[in-house]
């Protein structure tokens, strides 16, 4: 399996010379088998791009099949949404999997309400070409897409809920844990744990900078630490600290990485758009 | 006056490397007075950073007057992020069309429901009230007089001519120009066969808006296409500079900004429309100049520091 960030930033998409090195698009994490079967966590900005790439291939003719888990549908990771090329052919098949929201309404209509027209020229997912369909699934299931195995779990994020993933695939196993602030910080839900047992790489929200997390207590992330206990408790094999803070500059997320590494035998890095990696 | 981009970009934000110099983030344009007077034109993702540079000078909460021209999300997705909003005893006013049934309150609440954003609209510490804005009717804000034209995109927008100090500028974005498409409330999957009504209510747009701009100093244009982008995608209601170029020699403006910038577009790319229309505009005795994120113009009088 293959793994590549096309987003790495929370909240916020960040332009500029500071955050060029990491990237400045929310979030957005393709997968691909060894077989070519691929799938898609989340729509942040980072999906405009990757969607412009897909359409050197078989979505350019209407014949793209595509998954795409969301982990909840805050702006930071749908608003790619209605830029992602894929959608616009007629013949392309997009699967849009994820929980309904824990607050307000249902994923369906939440995603409608984004291409509400006022607020977009789409006026509504029925324009959208391709062949899409929404479909919901319960915390602590277990599915099958092409080429890999799922399970889901609910973790809190703020005043609401958002899902962690657990994906299988070539024998190799990551976990994604974006969005989430545990009642306490320093130890982190069973849920949680379980979510990332033993997995190759854990990718978990490192939104705030250890010493500034006091301030930020509440508002659904989690310090750069938190990751840390979740892989050694799991006993994750890689750590990967991720939504980084629209606030961070290349050489702040440096830091924080180097200190990060320092209290912990996990190896540790920052998700940075760029290029595949094997998993 | 004198005004700053801080957001140049259409449609979404586009981080990168090929986007330093001109800037990735969407539709935000801040004017000041002579008096240090302020008005926002839309609320697109320049004003995060907008709020921060606010939020710094300020001593007290502030009052902030934000004009929007239509609310697709490139031009409100700054305004859960305009960090003045969080401290109690800012104000803070939003002018817009109304443009169905909806009430405003609703429409701007709406990006902050719980689904999309952590903190609603009723939580944040500023206060909010909301003025239906119409296209020909004045409306006076501070020292600013503020007239809303009527322009061409989906569900409509709306162009600001703004007046101050003695001077005068315009924002016209965003819009398609006024010949092939008129824009209504449904989707357009491509160009629709014009009515004569359809024609006659172009044609009439078009007159309103260069009456409106009449010996405008400065306009500022959505020039999101290229003529060939353009050529593509007639139906998204967006404008070329050519477009942009009549509009102002027909309404006798002194200079023209290129704005509202296809987020395909590289800085490289930028450097040519820049030089191109630079020339172009010359030989029709208009200054054309291309916006970049931290741009600020003069326009009139130079204004007092800000206050
Ligand atoms: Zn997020
Ligand atoms: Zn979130
Ligand atoms: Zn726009």
């Amino acid at each position: 399996m293959k793994l590549r960030f096309w987003g790495v930033r929370g909240s916020f998409a960040m332009s500029g010379r500071e955050f060029l090195r990491y990237g400045g698009n929310t979030t957005c994490v393709e997968l691909l088998t060894d077989a070519g079967e691929r799938l898609l966590i989340d729509l942040g900005t980072g999906a405009t791009e990757l969607g412009k790439t897909l359409m050197s291939r078989e979505f350019s003719k209407g014949a793209g099949n595509l998954p795409i888990l969301l982990s909840h549908t805050h702006l930071d990771h749908i608003q790619g949404l209605p830029f992602f090329t894929p959608f616009f052919i007629r013949g392309n098949t997009i699967r849009i999997i994820g929980a309904n929201p824990s607050v307000g309404s249902t994923l369906e209509a939440t995603l409608q309400n984004q291409l509400a027209p006022h607020y977009s020229p789409l006026n509504g997912l029925e324009n959208l070409a391709a062949g899409v369909s929404i479909e919901t699934v319960a915390a602590g299931s277990t599915f099958e897409v092409p080429g890999f195995m799922v399970t889901t779990a609910a973790v809190p994020h703020g005043s609401m809920w958002s899902t962690g993933y657990r994906i299988t695939a070539d024998g190799k196993t990551i976990a994604y844990l974006s969005d989430v602030e545990y009642p306490n910080i320093d130890d982190p839900l069973p849920v949680a744990v379980n979510l990332a047992r033993d997995v190759d790489l854990l990718i978990h929200d490192a939104m705030h900078a250890d010493e500034d997390y006091e301030l930020r207590r509440g508002w659904g992330h989690s310090p750069a630490r938190a990751g840390v206990v979740v892989a050694e408790r799991a006993g994750a094999k890689k750590l990967a600290l991720f939504h980084h803070s629209p606030d961070a500059t290349d050489d702040m997320i440096d830091e924080v990485v180097s200190r990060t590494a320092a209290r912990t035998a996990v190896p540790v890095f920052a998700a940075a758009e760029g290029s595949y990696v094997d998993i | 006056m004198q005004i700053t981009f801080w957001g140049v970009r259409g449609s979404y934000p586009v981080p990168g490397a090929a986007t330093v110099r001109y800037g990735g983030q969407t539709s935000c344009v801040e004017v000041r007075s002579a008096s240090g007077e302020c008005l926002i034109v839309d609320a697109g993702t320049g004003m995060r950073a907008l709020g921060n540079k606010l939020l710094r000078e300020a001593t007290a909460p502030q009052n902030h007057h934000v004009l929007l021209s239509h609310v697709h999300w490139d031009h409100i997705q700054g305004l859960p992020f305009f960090s003045p909003a969080y401290i109690a005893g800012t104000k803070i006013s939003i002018y817009a069309l109304l443009t169905a049934a909806d009430e405003l309150q609703q429409v701007i609440g709406g990006i902050t429901r719980q689904e999309f954003f952590p903190m609603s609209l009723e939580a944040v510490p500023a206060t909010f009230d909301f003025h239906e804005v119409a296209p020909g009717v004045g409306i006076d804000i501070g020292p600013f007089q503020v007239m809303p034209i009527a322009l061409n995109h989906p569900f409509g927008s709306v162009g600001y001519r703004i007046d101050c100090d003695g001077s005068s500028w315009a924002y016209v974005s965003d819009t398609a120009p006024f010949d092939r498409v008129l824009h209504k409330q449904h989707f357009l999957p491509g160009p629709e066969e014009l009515s004569e009504d359809d024609k006659t209510s172009l044609g009439d747009m078009r007159d309103a808006l260069i009456r409106g701009l009449k010996g405008v100093d400065t306009v500022i244009y959505d020039t999101h296409f290229l003529p060939e982008e353009y050529e593509r995608f007639p139906h998204y209601g967006h404008s070329t500079p050519d477009q942009a170029l009549d509009v102002c020699e027909a309404a006798h403006c002194r200079r023209l900004v290129l704005y509202h910038h296809a987020p395909s577009h590289t800085d490289d790319q930028m450097d040519k429309v820049a030089a191109d229309y630079l020339e172009l505009g010359a030989k029709r005795g208009i200054e054309v100049l291309t916006s970049f994120e931290g741009m600020t113009l003069p326009i009139g009088p130079a204004p007092a520091e800000a206050s």
